[in-house]
């Protein structure tokens, strides 16, 4: 299958007053045309400043230094910044987290909605409101012809969500990145919309990458998972591989950490903060909270190594290691 | 945060303000011509030719002329030394625009933390209040008070009633900023964390809901005190100010009708207006700056 | 040193009886005004907790979930009198809270209520007041309630320090110099320096990473186990709570649809909010397939709850009963667990 994004080796630096933060330092992540990946990551992970420099749109003071994005064949850091202007939003869509600041509160949606369709794909006003209204009946808006007329503040969480949603997809995008969709949303919400996703990304047949920092979202959403730790990548491979036999540290003790609403389970602690982007440790960048830290692991970085097909991980020590997955 | 005890840089967010306005290289231009100003009008006594108010050089027969060595900003027709004058009106100026800025905080403070404090009717009074301080026309007002008591009233009172006056009509502005901020920090988890433990309003306004609003207060009083200056100057030249009393406007009254032939006389004095606001002007958008409540981590 | 691992407080360790805490009927509601030139007007009221009542035995974790506009953060805050209640009565050992609250000026026994029940609150980035340092923060209950001499001030504030795990060094130190977790710990150190006996905690984890919130969640469980502490776990995240509470009520609208123990509730939930709740919550696991509930439309507006049960808009179950009489809050089908539903006898195992 052929690959739609290949992002290698990505190095994106925000320089700041108080120094250099790496965000993304050394991030590789590919995506087959039609599949769904994600990438899961805590805080300072860097798994949205990798989203937001596939599109180019990492903020000042944040500069992409180094690596190659390839999207569709192209060569993607050497465009312009009138020819990407040309794939955001109509190649390549992005669903943010907080629907209330996503969307314009000073436009309605129809314009919102309309707006880019008349921007790419050069509609007439007619058969733009004509797709827009479409767009809301897909995305499971009811009485879309009120909600066309509405402004952002008048409509709840869920449907401003699915509203940015119906944005993203209006001019049928190859490439969907959803940044923590359903973040801040109510769980029943939560639930709906990623039914909805799940059914648009197969009715579309689009290329989905998901961000987010539930297991419990990758578990049901995705088929690979990449997992970020501090701007690197420590382990990626299928979800089942994943969840039932890790090979990285960190993906064990995540999975040992989280909580799950199906048993009642003692919680193993990840002792220690995540690290400072400014400097950070030497070595493997998780070594200060791993409990299999040897020496090794505190002077060299880890090699991004196959430990099966479509398996990889970056880790000294993960032959000698038998870790648990969740049964 | 990693890293042991020992030295580190102090992080009280004053200090963290204090590096960032350092950095700021027009706050820096601001700051130094207020200072400047500042040590004229510290020292104006001793660097002041003349007495204020003085007609001297008429004696000395050089009435009315322009610039010389002697007399740097010239001298007017009635024998004035406008060197002279222009350094007594920084003193007079500055002690006008700091006092009555300094003045209006207070009250702005006091009023608008209570308004913003509690609720019902005194937050509604409070409002209201403020509300009518702030619609009024209040350079009207003040030149109908000047009027009264300077003319009428208390003849030679002098600059610590135009103070009084422009603080009496000042206040609101400060008022209603103090007031939003108190609303929105009266709500903050700390706020609320403080008051489970047991503290009582006066601990609440004063240790907690204060300090936090400082920021903004600060940065509107620096540039208060530019824009009370301006009344003064306004006042003065309108003719309803003190006569006696040496100030910047008083002598661009002086200097107005001779601006196509003594033109000295109108034009240091309003180089000095210009440049002390100038400079307040600078150091209040540097104190904004640094204060941003923004603080990256 | 913290341990690795945690599990539930045994609840059979405890020796006391009688609950600490007892709420009856709570009721909250706020107005909506309309500001005109002079003076307010009513235009209506939201009804932000109907007639709320559980107890809290000495050393129990009572979760409380719902999701947002239930009224679960209000309950909190309305326990505490950090909001003024409508209606309903407190009674924390004995005490009657909103009338000792409620008299003005500062009775003694306002003050012993004030140490005996503390809050965490959710946002670790605005709980804690950034002008003041740690040691100001820790020590301002010294300040307030004047019960310790002021020579013990550094030690007491370093012991607290250490019994959250944080360091003494960290006593000088901003907040914004913390992280978030740490931040937490700052709070969780300053809602115990007064030795209380019942903590809310408000979402102390939500705004915490993935990996930090096992840790506090840790030490809330470590320091109920040393010092007997009881919380209300208010909570959306239905994952954490399940590991935290020994028992869990639900909230919807205001009110609450079922109460039980939790692994009760849980795995036999018999409202069907509560199922629909808890089959929406992704699992962290691959073998586990859930048939979702997806539930139709969006929570109404506690302005105007319906009729009848509340929840019946969104129910599959609804029938006439259910938008004509709200159903009672009972345990007659199984002892212990609470529900309000006319057809909750459908669901019991």
């Amino acid at each position: 299958m052929a690959k739609l994004l290949e992002v290698t080796d990505l190095h994106t630096y925000f320089f700041t007053e108080a120094g250099v933060v790496k965000a993304v330092d050394g991030i590789s992540v590919s995506v087959e045309d039609g599949k769904t990946i994600c990438l899961v990551g805590e805080s300072g992970s860097g798994k949205s400043v990798t989203a937001q420099s596939v599109l180019r749109i990492v903020p000042r003071p944040g500069r992409i230094v180094g690596g190659t994005i390839r999207f569709d064949g192209e060569d993607l850091l050497a465009k312009s910044e009138a020819e990407m202007r040309k794939m955001r939003g109509n190649k390549m869509a992005v669903v943010f987290q907080d629907p209330t600041t996503s969307l314009n509160p000073v436009y309605t949606v129809r314009k919102q909605l309309a707006d880019i369709l008349l921007l790419h794909k050069g509609l007439s006003k007619d058969q733009a409101n004509k797709t827009a209204l479409g767009l809301l009946e897909k995305v499971g808006i009811s009485d879309p012809e009120k909600r066309l007329n509405a402004y952002p503040h008048e409509l709840s969480g869920g449907m401003k969500q699915r509203i940015a949603i119906a944005r993203a997809l209006s001019c049928e995008p190859k490439l969907l990145f959803a940044d923590e969709p359903t973040t801040n949303l109510d769980v029943t919400i939560q639930a709906q919309v990623l039914e909805l996703l799940k059914q648009l990304q197969k009715e579309y047949g689009m290329t989905m990458i998901m961000i987010t920092h539930d297991m419990g979202i990758v578990a049901d959403m995705t088929e690979r998972v990449t997992v970020l730790y501090a701007g690197k990548v420590m382990e990626e491979a299928d979800t089942t591989t994943l969840f039932t036999s890790p090979k990285h540290p960190y993906t064990e003790a995540l999975l040992k950490a989280v909580p799950s609403v199906a048993e009642t389970r003692a919680l193993e602690v990840i002792p220690g903060n995540i690290p400072n982007l400014i400097e950070p440790p030497l070595g493997c960048v998780f070594h200060p909270r791993c409990k299999y830290a040897k020496d090794v692991c505190m002077k060299e970085q880890p090699e991004w190594e196959k430990v099966s097909e479509g398996h990889y991980a970056a880790c000294h020590r993960w032959r000698e290691l038998s870790l648990q997955g969740r049964s | 945060m990693s890293g042991k005890a020992a030295k580190r840089r102090a992080a009280s967010q004053w200090a963290v303000a204090w590096r960032r306005f350092k950095r700021n290289k027009s706050a820096l231009i601001g700051t130094s011509i207020v200072a400047f100003f500042v040590i004229v009008a510290l020292l104006s006594q001793w660097i002041a030719p003349y007495p204020p108010r003085s007609y001297e050089p008429l004696y000395e027969g050089v009435a009315g002329t322009p610039p010389s060595w002697q007399h740097p900003f010239g001298v007017e027709s009635s024998g004035i030394d406008v060197f002279s004058e222009v350094i007594h009106g920084t003193r007079n100026d500055l002690y006008v625009g700091l006092t009555a800025a300094f003045l209006t905080m207070i009250i702005g403070i006091f009023v608008g933390a209570l308004g913003g404090y509690f609720r019902g009717i005194v937050s509604d009074v409070v409002l209201g209040l403020t509300q009518v301080f702030f619609v009024i026309p209040t350079l009207l007002l003040i030149l109908l008070f000047a009027r009264i008591f300077f003319q009428l009233v208390f003849k030679g009172f002098g600059l610590t009633l135009i103070v009084l006056i422009l603080s009496f009509f000042g206040w609101s502005g400060t008022a209603f900023i103090v007031r939003g901020e108190t609303i929105r920090v009266r709500e903050m988890d700390f706020v609320q964390a403080a008051k489970s433990l047991g503290a009582g309003s006066k601990r609440l306004l004063f240790r907690h809901i204060v300090p936090n609003i400082l920021s903004p207060v600060i940065v509107i009083t620096t540039l208060n005190i530019a824009g009370f200056i301006l009344t003064e100057v306004i006042v003065s030249f309108l003719g309803f100010g003190d006569a006696n009393t040496t100030t910047w406007g008083l002598l661009l009254d002086e200097g107005f009708a001779y601006v196509r032939t003594d033109w000295w006389v109108a034009l240091f004095p309003g180089l000095a207006v210009v440049f002390s606001v100038l400079g307040f002007n600078l150091m209040g958008d540097g104190l904004s700056d640094a204060l941003n409540p923004r603080l990256r981590e | 040193m913290e341990r690795t691992q945690f599990a539930r407080t045994e609840l059979s360790m405890l020796t006391d009886s009688g609950p600490l805490l007892r709420v009856r009927s709570l009721i909250k509601h706020f107005d909506v005004v309309e500001r005109g030139i002079i003076g307010r007007k009513k235009i209506g009221e939201v009804h932000a907790v109907d007639n709320v009542s559980f107890d809290i035995a000495r050393g129990e974790t009572l979760g409380l979930v719902g999701e947002s506009g239930c009224g679960k953060t209000t309950t909190g805050k309305v326990l505490l009198f950090l909001e003024t209640p409508t209606a309903g009565s407190v009674n924390f050992h004995g005490m009657d809270v909103f009338e000792v609250f409620g008299k003005r000026g500062r009775a003694p026994d306002a003050r012993k209520l004030r140490r005996g029940m503390q809050m965490v609150f959710q946002n670790p980035y605005t709980s804690l007041d950034p002008r003041m340092t740690v040691f100001d923060i820790l020590s301002e209950p010294f300040v307030i309630h004047r019960n310790i001499p002021k020579e013990e001030w550094k030690e007491r504030v370093y012991e607290l320090l250490r019994m959250v795990n944080l360091e003494e060094y960290h006593a000088e130190r901003y907040p914004h110099e913390f992280s978030g977790g740490q931040r937490q710990r700052i709070a969780i150190a300053r809602a115990i320096a007064v030795d209380p006996e019942f903590i809310v905690c408000d979402e102390p984890v939500s705004s915490l990473d993935v990996s930090i919130r096992a840790q506090i969640l840790n030490l809330l469980s470590d320091l109920q186990q040393k010092k007997h502490f009881s919380y209300l776990y208010i909570s959306h995240d239905l994952s954490s709570v399940r590991q935290i509470s020994h028992r869990v009520a639900v909230m919807y609208l205001g009110e609450i649809v079922e109460l039980a123990e939790t692994n009760s509730l849980y795995d036999n939930p018999l409202h069907p909010y509560t199922q629909a709740l808890i089959s929406a919550v992704p699992v962290p696991d691959v073998k586990h397939r859930t048939t979702r509930v997806i539930l139709p439309g969006e929570v109404p507006s506690p302005m105007n709850p319906p009729n009848g049960c509340r929840f019946h808009p969104r129910c599959p179950y609804a029938t006439d009963i259910c938008k004509r009489d709200p159903p009672a809050f009972e345990d007659r089908l199984v002892k212990g667990h609470f529900v309000a539903c006319h057809h909750a006898d459908k669901f019991v195992r």
